[in-house]
């Protein structure tokens, strides 16, 4: 891999534009949807929710939505992290948010890197064994597997694994009050993200399989692979150093197109399990009518899968140069 | 660019997609008549188990779960069909366009299709329905209005092969306007790739609305397999498992394997340069 030149950036201009025109336009979604409630809808919302206010509550959060301070200070109030207040929790939003953040990362993050590590080696073994009936089997496996909604797979999973089997637990991110530290708390916490873990690698990876073991198909009959082998280098070789490479490519540019859509069984799965991550928390927000919450959630989050597929971007720029020469 | 149908039809995956998508059509076309009871009625024991009365036994809320299920497959299949035919019109017409016409159009269309495609439709769908709680076809209207991107995107890559083809020339050496050629030539000759767009998106629907159903994002008293499931989840602790909880779970995976394997093999049997089929099936 080549450093970065100058050329790295070249391009890279527009999306950021894209990018920043798409967080621009979530934010206003966010400031200007509320505001275009009719009537007293902090009453009404409240009305539905299982929280009780009391009048000075009321009064306030009516003050917090109605004050019409305009768009500039609403973007001021996201940039210092004065997200507004919970009823539900009696507690800032923003470290709600702060609290259930860690989590997320940690289930989405890991989920990510092992279903495309996975997925990757995977399809470069099968594409390497076509017309096998190995290969077969592989693919027609994960056609069925590509098929099952993280729903179906999260509940199956924890219905065998913790609840007849009871080798997993079937609650949280760590076991509560146990005060461990050190490696039996991570041992403890891997334990339980084992099954919510799981469950997103089984939904992610024959995406992952397909579409590497497909183009690493047409990489195998490109001539530049038939003189590495002519050269005589060792199968693995030829597989890893020469040809997936090329197969990687896709792999990252999926991912990009993708993520903003995977998000959603993300959330249901941490519900499932109720892994006290952004899921759970949104969950429960919907549930309080917890308006605040959910608002803050759903912005801060969208904004964060934009900039994960803007790091993407530039990830794929990276692991291929051609992307800078080409325009 | 066509579709061989025997071929077709000797593809397992194709027949098994084909046939689980009739099923459940069937289902949610007939379901409100084949419903053995109304699945608003409460008067029945709560959470009792199946009897010969009611096959899937009885829920919490005193209501029959057979006669909840067919009315969420219905509403399942039904957003799903909506958001997916809207989906699909507006990416052939945006993506025809876009390759068509070129230039500031084309720009200004790949742009926004850019920009919809970074922001996660959840999200939006989720701050819509939490402040406005409109209803199911709304939602569904709206998440066409976001998911149309990759099947626009598509289409314009092959409205801008199909212009330099030569038949497409001939037409406009004959004196044929830009409608005309579009109606005419490119409209129909994309046909099999409306079917993938089409399929891609009505699965990625479907499986939207389980969710928001989940997350309880809908009216309570709409029947939906993911409020199903939702509600089930509540009692896991008690013998609900196989009457309650795993109808909705099965009938929720086989409705989605059937659309995702459709797609997946008509994505197979297409010439396979025309990999729209990753970015526009999910």
């Amino acid at each position: 891999m080549k450093p970065r030149g100058k050329n790295w950036s070249r391009g890279l201009t527009g999306s950021i534009t894209a990018f920043v025109l798409a967080a621009v336009a979530m934010v206003y979604l966010s400031y200007a949807l509320p505001r275009l409630l009719p009537g007293d809808f902090v009453s009404a919302m409240y009305a539905s929710s299982q929280v009780t206010l009391t009048e000075d509550q009321e009064a306030e959060l009516r003050a917090y939505y109605t004050q019409d301070s305009g768009f500039p200070s609403y973007l001021a109030r996201i940039v210092t992290l004065d997200w507004g207040y919970s009823y539900a929790y009696l507690t800032p939003v923003s470290d709600l948010f702060f609290e259930a953040l860690p989590w997320t990362l940690l289930l989405l993050g890991s989920a990510h890197l092992l279903s495309m590590t996975v997925g990757f080696i995977a399809g470069v073994e099968a594409a390497w064994r076509s017309g096998t009936r190995t290969e077969k089997g592989m693919v027609a496996g994960m056609t069925f597997l590509e098929g099952v909604p993280e729903i179906s797979t999260g509940i199956v999973l924890l219905f065998f694994f913790a609840l007849q089997l009871n080798w997993f637990p079937a609650v949280g991110a760590e076991t509560a009050y146990a005060g461990t530290t050190g490696w039996e708390r991570i041992l403890n916490i891997m334990h339980h993200l084992i099954l919510p873990l799981g469950t997103l690698v089984l939904a992610y990876v024959p995406g992952n399989f397909l579409l590497t073991r497909n183009s690493m198909m047409m990489v195998l009959h490109a001539p530049f692979v038939r003189t590495a082998r002519a050269k005589g280098l060792p199968p693995g070789r030829v597989r890893y150093a020469h040809a997936a490479r090329n197969a990687l490519l896709p792999l990252v540019t999926r991912l990009g197109l993708r993520l903003a859509f995977m998000i959603t069984g993300a959330l249901v799965i941490e519900r499932i399990y109720a892994y006290p991550g952004l899921g759970s928390l949104l969950f429960s927000a919907i549930q309080a009518r917890d308006l605040p919450v959910i608002q803050a959630v759903v912005l801060v989050s969208s904004l964060l899968v934009l900039g994960v597929i803007l790091a993407l971007e530039g990830v794929y720029r990276i692991i291929d140069p051609r992307i800078a020469h080409a325009h | 660019m066509h579709i061989d149908y025997r071929h077709v039809m000797r593809d397992p995956w194709f027949v098994t997609g084909l046939g689980l998508a009739l099923f459940f059509g069937l289902a949610a076309l007939l379901g409100p008549w084949l419903a053995p009871f109304d699945p608003w009625d409460m008067s029945f024991d709560p959470i009792s188990a199946p009897t010969r009365t009611h096959w899937l036994g009885v829920n919490d809320g005193g209501q029959d779960i057979l006669s909840e299920l067919f009315h969420a497959v219905r509403n399942t299949v039904v957003f799903g069909l909506q958001s997916g035919l809207v989906a699909l019109a507006l990416g052939v017409m945006i993506g025809l366009a876009a390759g068509w016409y070129g230039g500031a159009v084309d720009t200004l269309l790949m742009r926004v299709a850019d920009i919809l495609l970074a922001v996660p439709a959840i999200m939006i769908l989720i701050l819509a329905a939490a402040l406005f709680q409109p209803e199911p076809w709304v939602l569904a209207l709206m998440l066409s209005g976001l998911m149309w991107p990759t099947i626009g995107k598509a289409i314009r890559a092959q409205t801008l092969s199909l212009r330099k083809g030569l038949h497409v020339r001939a037409a406009a050496q004959i004196g044929g306007g830009g409608t005309y050629i579009l109606r005419r030539h490119l409209l129909p000759e994309m046909f099999p790739l409306y079917l993938i767009g089409f399929a891609g998106k009505a699965r990625m629907a479907m499986f939207m609305e389980a969710s928001l159903a989940f997350l309880g994002l809908f009216d309570p008293s709409r029947k939906s397999l993911g409020m199903m499931i939702s509600y089930a989840l509540q009692f896991y602790y008690l013998d609900v498992w196989w009457n309650w909880l795993l109808p909705p779970v099965l009938c929720l995976s086989l409705l989605i394997m059937g659309v995702t394997f459709l797609a997946v093999s008509l994505e197979k049997i297409l010439d396979p340069r025309l990999r729209i089929g990753m970015e526009a099936r999910t």
